[in-house]
């Protein structure tokens, strides 16, 4: 009987616990809708305002965002969902393939690779903006979506993922499909990759998520307002001479929308896929 | 390869768009700013421009970018020669940047010598390299003082009688008494309390050979002046840390303090962010300095409109802009529409200008009465090439020390003019 | 890196030698072109001094002893140590003991709590930084300083101040980043075979002594991951400091190494000290990083 009290106990401040860092979590979220629904000077006059106040709230800035200088947050949305789709499966599709081919296969100077990809997770990207900028613009690829997703093409951190998670799956299978007559792509392409699904689940998430809220390269490469990101196009709401909330509140609360929705169809996969992947580092 | 066509063919048809027009196809242009709200001034200009037959037609694709990243891309546009635009919009404090070595913009000298005694010179100086104007600005910005009279008159106080710093400070230990409020505020991350004052008492950071005199005996006073109000209470720091700081607009939108210096062009802060204070702020001319040292007033921030040398189309472009900023018309609008100080002094007094709008009804119809008569008193500033590094200094160092630190005045400004004399070799 | 006897055993059985290159070739092109040529470029750059593409003057090391006289630099050198020493504490244990609670079995709907503590990375910051200033707000009326009231204690400038800053980044940084950590730790807490725990149990060991014995060297790799991937972020903040400060960093407060390297190569337009800076960072990184791996015993494993 002790033993279930202390039990209950336990599972209510653990699960209390829990709770006050959702509330935590989750109030940026609600002060951004609420602000959302209220004229920008409304934020300004409450500050930090957890109250609805239902004389002021509207979804009149929802609608300002389709006539917000010709609507072109819905070209910034429209360029974000391009380089994320974009983005993500080049990341999927070549991330995979390596590390599949670092995980299957024993070849000449395997371990330097291994060693240069682990290597590359430590380098800040940060240092290499500009000379991959002076290179873009050589290449005339500067305002192009190829120039933004170039140093996305083959993320090391996919790499080292799907090499990781693929020295967990059983090798008989591949093996009975080279008996078959298999050749190695064949096998990449019809037995591993289904048998991936999990790590794709995973890989997807994480990389929608850098790229969507992707900032400093996109904003460099960029330079055709139409063709600009969400996060970019934002930016350019707020000046050194004031924001304009109207846009900057609504315009926030819509950008979250996809990402959520890619995240709760994909989180089981996502749990699952790394918890069979990068753990067994 | 596919790409590569695709570009191609796409120069192609940039080349042969500009150069092969026909007479009713309008010509296009290309302008970046990072400001949009000055979108609007173009437009009304553009369609006045077009309304006229006399007028090539035109057809301006007017780009909004991030304020870093718009003159990041300049910088590297012009340098390569590759997708300048054809008008640019470039913020004070860079422009220096585009003054150094081969000059790559326009210069306007033919729109601004036939007209040059009806406009304050001073502000196209700041865009001027050896007699060549290549800027024109929108504003003067002109530095005033924006008065709160509620919070003045229950002190006791008019502020009509507030003609020097000494009495602004007397007047503020007044109202610290009576209400408890501050009198005003200065910032502690920015520029825009100390820079305007400090040029106003006749002082500078450089001098345009490069030298410094940041610790000059006027910028010492100036901040001991400054120091002193901190010390009494009569002024604290910004809440937020400058005058365009959420947290800032919310406190003195609810009355939080009673006086604010600024340049001309915050004028519409107050209308878009502290909506509440409408009908109880005043503008009016800085205090002066009892000393007799310094100027009536002095002119702040602002941006150059430009055309890049090398587009085909300069001279409609130049023509266009400088329609639109230094016409009568376009001065008139530029009131109108941005609620800026226009460069051009007849605009001040005519029945144009006094048309009803939003700033008329937040502060007043006397909002000209004395602005008109600092303008023949308004100081240069020196914008080197070190003036980006300068004004740095003074937002990250100076303003700082002067708000959170126990140094003295002295200190402060010999310490950030080391600094700043460190970086110029 | 060991290879399993079947994965020998494929070598032989599977065709051609080029193969494998071939499902590598894609990297080690991206390699060449993305990391290791701008690399060299940016070695070369920080010995130049660059006016536009045709003006570049060779000026040895002049951009580094420069760099380390600027007041600025250094301080930001504090202010990025400073912030990714904590970063490293917090973003590393924390996620950690709510992991272990989430994992625990103690707790309703844990599912949902995971969910929800993830969401925060999914979001732009800007917005983020704009409530976090509001909170941590100069005004007595501020979220934080009305906290400090409840204890008697004065108001405060939250962001004026470099330890208190630090403060208010170390829990924006949390608060982002804290769902990402929790779901690494938990895909390893639920690697660890439970009949260890049970084990443990019949040993007569307390929570706290399964959690050092059994919990923590189960988690090990992920820990090792993480304290990895948080210090390269520590290192290289950039976003989280904008968010708070808008690039005015008063007093070099909330200025990073690469904030620095951000205004003095883009707003300064100094590609050449730029660069320098990105060198300097790129050794502290490494640097850091290689201690904490050997340390952790990531190599000894390896071998």
């Amino acid at each position: 009987m002790g033993n279930k009290t202390k039990k209950r106990i336990l599972t209510f401040l653990a699960t209390a616990l829990m709770v006050i860092l959702a509330i935590f979590t989750l109030a940026p979220f609600y002060f951004m809708f609420l602000s959302s629904l209220k004229p920008g000077t409304e934020m300004l006059r409450n500050g930090l305002s957890f109250t609805f106040d239902p004389a002021v709230s509207s979804f009149k800035n929802y609608e300002a965002l389709n006539t917000y200088r010709d609507g072109i947050y819905w070209d910034w949305y429209k360029s974000s969902l391009i380089l994320m789709v974009i983005q993500t499966l080049a990341g999927l599709i070549l991330g995979s393939m390596v590390g599949y081919g670092l995980a299957m296969y024993d070849f000449k100077g395997k371990n330097i690779v291994i060693t240069v990809v682990l290597l590359l997770m430590m380098v800040p990207f940060e240092i290499l903006l500009l000379p991959l900028y002076q290179m873009l613009i050589r290449a005339k690829m500067i305002n192009s979506y190829f120039g933004v997703v170039l140093p996305y093409l083959v993320p090391p951190f996919m790499i080292f993922f799907f090499r990781q998670y693929c020295l967990s799956l059983p090798k008989e299978m591949m093996e009975a499909a080279y008996m078959d007559g298999c050749s190695d792509f064949g096998i990449f392409f019809r037995i591993m990759v289904p048998n991936m699904i999990p790590a794709y689940g995973a890989m997807t998430i994480l990389s929608c998520m850098n790229c969507w809220n992707n900032l400093l390269w996109p904003l460099i490469v960029l330079s055709n307002d139409r063709k600009f990101t969400i996060p970019i196009g934002m930016a350019t709401t707020i000046t050194p001479y004031g924001n304009a909330y109207d846009v900057l509140m609504p315009g926030a609360v819509m950008a979250v929308v996809p990402i959520v929705i890619i995240y709760l169809f994909a989180q089981k996969t996502f749990i699952a896929g790394l918890t069979s992947g990068a753990v067994k580092g | 390869m596919k790409k590569m066509l695709v570009v191609l063919l796409a120069a192609l048809m940039l080349v042969l768009s500009v150069t092969a027009y026909a007479d009713d196809e309008p010509i296009h242009l290309t302008l970046w700013t990072f400001q949009e709200l000055h979108l609007s001034l173009y437009r009304e200009m553009l369609d006045k421009w077009n309304a006229d037959p006399a007028n090539p037609k035109l057809d301006i694709d007017m780009q909004v970018m991030d304020y870093e990243d718009m003159h990041n891309k300049l910088t590297i546009a012009l340098q390569t020669g590759e997708g300048a635009p054809d008008i640019t919009e470039i913020e004070i404090s860079m422009y220096a940047n585009y003054l150094k070595g081969d000059i790559q913009l326009a210069a306007l000298n033919e729109y601004v010598e036939p007209i040059e005694d009806h406009l304050v010179m001073s502000r196209l100086n700041n865009y001027a390299r050896d007699g060549k104007y290549y800027g024109i600005d929108h504003h003067i910005g002109a530095t005033v003082m924006f008065y709160n009279t509620e919070i003045l008159e229950e002190a006791g106080i008019n502020y009509k009688d507030i003609k020097t710093w000494d009495d602004f400070h007397e007047a503020g230990k007044t109202v610290l008494e009576k209400t408890g409020k501050p009198m005003t505020t200065w910032e502690s991350s920015d520029c825009w309390s100390i820079y305007p004052i400090v040029s106003q008492h006749g002082g500078d950071w450089l001098t345009w050979d490069n030298e410094v005199v940041m610790d000059s005996d006027v910028v010492i006073d100036t901040l001991a002046f400054m120091k002193s109000m901190l010390e009494d209470g009569t002024a604290i720091p910004a809440p937020g840390g400058f005058h365009h700081a959420e947290e800032y607009w919310g406190w003195m939108n609810a009355g939080g303090c009673a006086t604010v210096s600024m340049p001309f062009w915050y004028l519409n802060r107050f209308t878009d962010y502290m909506p509440d204070l409408a009908g109880k702020m005043k503008v009016v001319p800085l205090p002066t300095w009892a000393d007799g040292k310094g100027h009536k007033s002095s002119q702040m921030g602002g941006t150059g409109v430009s055309v890049v040398a090398t587009s085909p189309n300069a001279d409609v472009a130049k023509a266009f802009i400088a329609f639109a900023t230094l016409t009568f018309d376009g001065n008139v609008n530029t009131w109108k529409l941005l609620g800026f100080d226009p460069i051009l002094m007849d605009v001040y007094g005519a029945p144009e200008m006094m048309e009803p709008n939003k700033f008329f009804d937040y502060y007043g119809d006397e909002i000209f009465d004395e602005m008109a008569t600092v303008l023949d008193d308004i100081p240069d500033t020196a914008i080197t090439d070190m003036y980006p590094t300068a004004t740095d200094i003074v937002k990250s160092q100076m303003a700082y020390d002067l708000c959170y630190s126990d140094k003295s005045a002295e200190e402060i400004a010999k310490e950030c003019a080391d600094q700043l004399r460190s970086m110029i070799d | 890196m060991k290879l399993s006897s079947s994965a020998k055993k494929q070598e032989s059985v599977f065709g051609h030698k080029a193969v494998p290159y071939l499902f590598i070739a894609p990297f080690i092109i991206f390699f060449i072109i993305v990391y290791l040529y701008p690399f060299f470029q940016t070695i070369l750059m920080s010995f130049q001094r660059i006016d536009g593409p045709n003006h570049i003057t060779w000026i040895g090391t002049s951009n580094y002893t420069k760099l380390f006289k600027d007041r600025n630099f250094s301080q930001s050198l504090m202010t990025t140590f400073r912030y990714a020493i904590w970063d490293v504490i917090i973003l590393t244990t924390v996620p950690l003991i709510v992991a272990c609670i989430l994992n625990s079995g103690y707790v309703k709907f844990s599912a949902f709590f995971k969910s929800v503590f993830f969401i925060p990375a999914l979001t732009s910051t800007i917005v983020a930084g704009i409530v976090f200033r509001l909170a941590f707000g100069t005004l007595d009326t501020s979220i934080a300083n009305r906290v400090l009231a409840l204890f008697g204690k004065p108001p405060r400038d939250w962001l004026m101040h470099a330890d208190s800053a630090n403060f208010v980044l170390i829990l924006l940084t949390l608060w982002r980043w804290m769902g990402v950590n929790i779901v690494y730790y938990i895909s390893g807490l639920q690697a660890i075979p439970p009949e260890l725990y049970e084990a443990a149990q019949i040993d007569g060991a307390n929570a706290l002594q399964k959690f050092f014995y059994v919990s923590l060297p189960g988690v090990k790799p992920v820990l090792i991951y993480v304290i990895t991937i948080t210090v390269l972020g520590g290192f290289a903040m950039f976003t989280e400091s904008v968010a708070l400060f808008t690039q005015k960093y008063a007093g070099g407060i909330g200025r990073t190494i690469v904030g620095y390297m951000y205004q003095v190569g883009f707003y300064k337009s100094n590609l050449g000290m730029a660069s320098a800076v990105g060198i300097v960072l790129l050794i502290i990184v490494l640097t850091v990083n290689l201690i904490q791996l050997i340390a952790m015993g990531f190599f000894r494993k390896e071998n």
